[in-house]
């Protein structure tokens, strides 16, 4: 009888103490944002190591553009294969004509920026990589080199 | 059975797919499940809808290119997954990591198992009915996630741990940004704890429910929190310290029921020796290098090796065969949760479809841990 | 005062259209058959706008206990969102399974949804205007009940002829819980009827007249039953920690699994509808109403029929508050807790009332 009583006592017990639970965190500040429509939605940068879409860097040196030399050691480190590069001309001249990353296959693995002896190739901060067809996800040379515009440094952790 | 006829009058038995689209399979499994009323009488698993060939990608991708893959099958411990492919690739090389690799190694393990865990809690929550533990959970789980991206630069998806090292050092700000956590979560903890562990209702839901024996459990090689669960003290933290886990001081949670409660509780203090095993490993953090000398092609010499490592789920084993190329001849993994699934047929049989609910949640399987 | 200008308002309006039914030469009886159904309709809008308003407020409730903000996005702080749902599961293709027995899977949400609302016939919304009730039954509180244990067969037909295994596993489960706490309900009613000495619910809102002091919630030889409505009305709302006919991780969503579109919309508003007959009902038993708190006072200036609402509207907000904080029952215990918890809790509670009815303390006696 008394286990009986004492069963039912702390049962009832259990259930305020998480009704408290919940009456408590009604009135905690809200931790979900909104996102595109919130000011600190839209303004929200991802940290220095943030792996999202990609860019190629522009080179310091006055006779080339690209620091890339198309030397295929992004290609080689990628798992999956999604980097396809066509480069031209021989030593020093050498430079890529053509440039495709496939962002629909690209794991975000950060292998091919690690690859890259000439700090060529960069993920940035990009996070909206949605697109509505396969062919949008192919990023050319020319999206490659605009996504880098200004920026110099490759992705890392810091 | 003699329930079947009450007064002359036969009731046929139900048979009902739990899965592949349910609520509460936890990812994509399916259960043929024998019903009779609402008692199960049998229960047989079907798995393989998440199979992705890991093992068999393996088999194509150089040692260093796989990495990123291990953090796919048991996405909620990615981290604990690459380190067991990386003591695994280590051992056939025969490299030592340096010390400071090895404990920012084991903080981020352990910060992962408290990530996993709190994903448990939540979904089992889910699945006994309270909803609010789920976003609860996930909240403080979104505190662990930032730490890892502050780390890694990936939120689920890590690859960073490298052969005989780590892609990068600890970032600026991070001692401090996981003190804040540790001081931050036990209070935390606790009040989930009110609001789910010590609820009448959910211990009603799981005292006594999907019941595992200590023999049963060893002889179907169910490990982890579930092993746990049945008061055996397996863990191979402590058995087989690898890492920095001889570094630390820390219990081994045990519960003799065997029951969805005792495996439920095993885990919540679980959270709370791993937030031990973080405080020491900060408070003795060494400086120094995080790389180890590592040889540019990585060519194994033939042989084989087998690694594991005390997963959230239990024990993650990683096999290699090197023919001594630049790739795995053979890899295969141990996953937990297949081993720990083989055993819900004994578990449900006898209970109600609540109850069937109630024990897969305990065991906590994730699906492509189970398929690979 | 508030009351009289609105009765008042409200019979030059039923002089004007009597005025003007007499003009155009149409029998007084057509007139008060309009009234009826204008007083119908009207309380079938206002129906669906608490239902849409209840529906708004379980999302951001449940949004604000799991530090969410609920819907925002559609009207100012979401307040438009309900009404697009509805909209826009009027507009959705309405799925029959191919071997569902077609007859069946339609009437049932249909059934379910007619006798949620059907119940708000008898509910006193004020005092004595055109807006007090549909129809005056000296048994409302038997009819409300009689009709909320209709609507299980709703439900049964529903998850029958959808053949579907879950929704059938759900629909049995609805009639047993809905059966156990019926009687648990009834014996938390009885205590309430003996104490007001009548079924009538304008009767029962009567006898908590004169003084906050009066409602049923202050008389403390009700508390057994109400401890008892409160417990045996969530069951038969059928909402967390009793929701073990949809019981959604078990049964993917119970009786309703194979709806979609409109018939889906009934079970969904019928449901809801039903949860607010219940709160309204709970404050006719209990809250004393449609009486403010404090009669006499500035409180009368707001018309009885918004305090019966924000009565009924706070009770609903309780059971928000309980459905998200509780784990769900499992169908033995939840009969076990009907038969061995609330039924003796019911005799208990019917002692407890007669005793005090006996002794005069209670109002109306039997």
């Amino acid at each position: 009888m008394w286990g009986y009583v004492r069963d039912i006592w702390q049962g009832a017990k259990s259930i305020v103490v998480g009704h408290i639970v919940t009456f408590r965190n009604f009135w905690r500040p809200k931790i979900t944002d909104r996102y595109p429509h919130s000011d600190a939605g839209k303004n929200w940068r991802p940290g220095p190591g943030y792996r999202g879409g990609f860019a190629l860097l522009k080179s310091d040196e006055e006779d080339r553009e690209l620091r890339c030399t198309a030397c295929m050691s992004c290609a080689r480190a990628c798992p999956v294969g999604c980097i396809h590069i066509e480069g031209e001309g021989k030593g020093k001249e050498r430079h890529p004509v053509s440039f495709y990353i496939d962002m629909g296959l690209c794991v975000y693995c950060h292998q091919c920026v690690e690859a890259c002896p000439k700090d060529a190739l960069t993920m940035t901060d990009e996070y909206e990589i949605s697109g509505t067809s396969r062919a949008v996800l192919v990023r050319n040379l020319e999206e490659l080199v605009a996504a880098g515009e200004g920026r110099t440094e490759v992705s890392r952790v810091v | 059975m003699s329930e079947t006829t009450v007064a002359g009058l036969t009731t046929e038995e139900m048979i009902v797919n739990v899965g592949p689209q349910h609520p509460s399979t936890h990812g994509v499994l399916r259960f043929v499940v024998t019903l009779d009323g609402e008692r199960v009488n049998e229960c047989v698993s079907h798995i393989g809808y998440l199979h992705s060939s890991l093992e068999k990608i393996a088999e194509t991708l150089r040692y260093e290119q796989y990495i990123t893959n291990t953090d796919r099958f048991d996405y909620l411990n990615g981290l604990g997954n690459e380190l067991c492919y990386v003591q695994a690739v280590e051992k056939l090389l025969g490299i030592e990591p340096p010390l400071r690799t090895r404990f920012i190694r084991t903080v981020m393990a352990e910060l992962k198992r408290i990530s996993s865990h709190l994903v448990y809690l939540g979904c089992y929550g889910n699945d006994i009915g309270a909803v609010t533990i789920f976003l609860h959970a996930f909240r403080e789980r979104e505190l662990l996630m930032d730490i890892f991206e502050a780390v890694t630069g990936g939120r689920l998806l890590y690859n960073y741990l490298r052969i005989g090292g780590l892609r990068n050092d600890l970032p600026t700000g991070f001692g401090d940004q996981v003190h804040r956590f540790l001081d931050h979560f036990p209070r935390r903890l606790t009040e989930m704890t009110d609001l789910l562990t010590e609820n009448r209702i959910f211990i009603g839901r799981t005292r006594g429910v999907g019941m595992l024996t200590a023999e049963q459990a060893l002889s179907y090689g169910v490990t982890g929190p579930s092993l746990r669960g049945c008061g055996v003290p397996y863990d191979l933290r402590k058995l087989r310290p690898y890492a920095a886990y001889d570094q630390v001081e820390f219990d081994i949670p045990t519960f003799p029921e065997g029951d969805c409660l005792s495996r439920h509780l095993v885990r919540m203090e679980e959270m709370r020796q791993s937030l031990r095993i973080v405080r020491q490993l900060l408070d003795k953090m060494p400086d120094g290098e995080i790389q180890a000398e590592v040889p540019r092609r990585l060519r194994p010499e033939a042989g084989e090796v087998y690694e594991r490592v005390e997963s959230p789920r239990g024990e993650l084993g990683c096999y290699l065969v090197s023919d001594g190329s630049d790739k795995p001849y053979r890899m295969h993994w141990r996953g937990p949760s297949f081993y720990n699934l083989q055993v819900l047929p004994e578990m449900v049989r006898g209970g109600l479809v609540a109850d069937f609910i109630a024990t897969l949640g305990s065991l906590d399987p994730v699906a492509p841990d189970i398929d690979r | 005062m508030a009351n009289t200008v609105v009765k008042t308002i409200l019979d030059v309006i039923r002089v004007w259209a009597e005025n003007l039914a007499r003009h155009w030469g149409i029998p007084p009886v057509f007139v008060s058959i309009l009234a009826w159904i204008a007083a119908f309709v009207f309380v079938i809008v206002l129906v669906l706008l608490m239902v849409l308003l209840a529906v708004y407020l379980e999302r951001k409730v449940s949004g604000y206990i799991q530090s969410r903000l609920g819907p925002m996005r559609v009207g100012p702080i979401g307040l438009f969102q309900t009404p697009m749902d509805a909209l826009k599961i009027l507009t959705k293709e309405d799925i029959v399974p191919r071997d569902a027995d077609k007859i069946m899977h339609t009437i049932g949400p249909v059934f379910f949804f007619v006798v949620a609302v059907a119940g708000y016939v008898v509910i006193p919304w004020d005092r004595g205007a055109i807006a007090a009730r549909v129809v005056d039954l000296n048994i409302g509180v038997l009819l409300v009940m009689a009709l909320s244990s209709l609507g299980l067969l709703g439900i049964m037909v529903g998850g029958w002829g959808s053949n579907n295994k879950w929704s059938l596993l759900g629909a049995m489960r609805a009639v047993a819980q809905m059966i156990s706490y019926e009687v648990a309900l009834l014996l938390a009613i009885v205590c309430v009827v003996m104490q007001a000495g009548s079924l009538s619910l304008a009767a029962i809102t009567a006898d908590q007249g004169g003084s906050l002091l009066q409602w049923n919630i202050l008389r403390w030889w009700m508390w057994p039953a109400l401890l008892l409505y409160v417990i045996a009305s969530a069951a038969e709302s059928k909402r967390i920690p009793f929701d073990i006919p949809e019981a959604e991780s078990e049964l993917v969503s119970g009786y309703h699994t194979e709806y979609s579109g409109m018939k889906f919309g009934f079970f969904f508003l019928g449901e809801y509808a039903h949860l607010f007959v219940i709160a309204l009902i709970g404050t006719i038993l209990f809250l004393g109403g449609w009486q403010s708190p404090l009669p006499g006072s500035i409180a009368d200036f707001v018309p009885g029929f918004i305090w019966l609402m924000a009565k009924a509207l706070a009770i609903i907000i309780i059971t928000m508050w309980v459905r998200w904080t509780l784990p769900r029952l499992r169908v033995d215990q939840l009969m076990q807790f009907a038969w061995k918890g609330l039924v003796p809790l019911g005799f208990v509670a019917i002692l407890v009332t007669g005793l005090a009815v006996a002794l005069g303390l209670g109002g109306g006696g039997i």
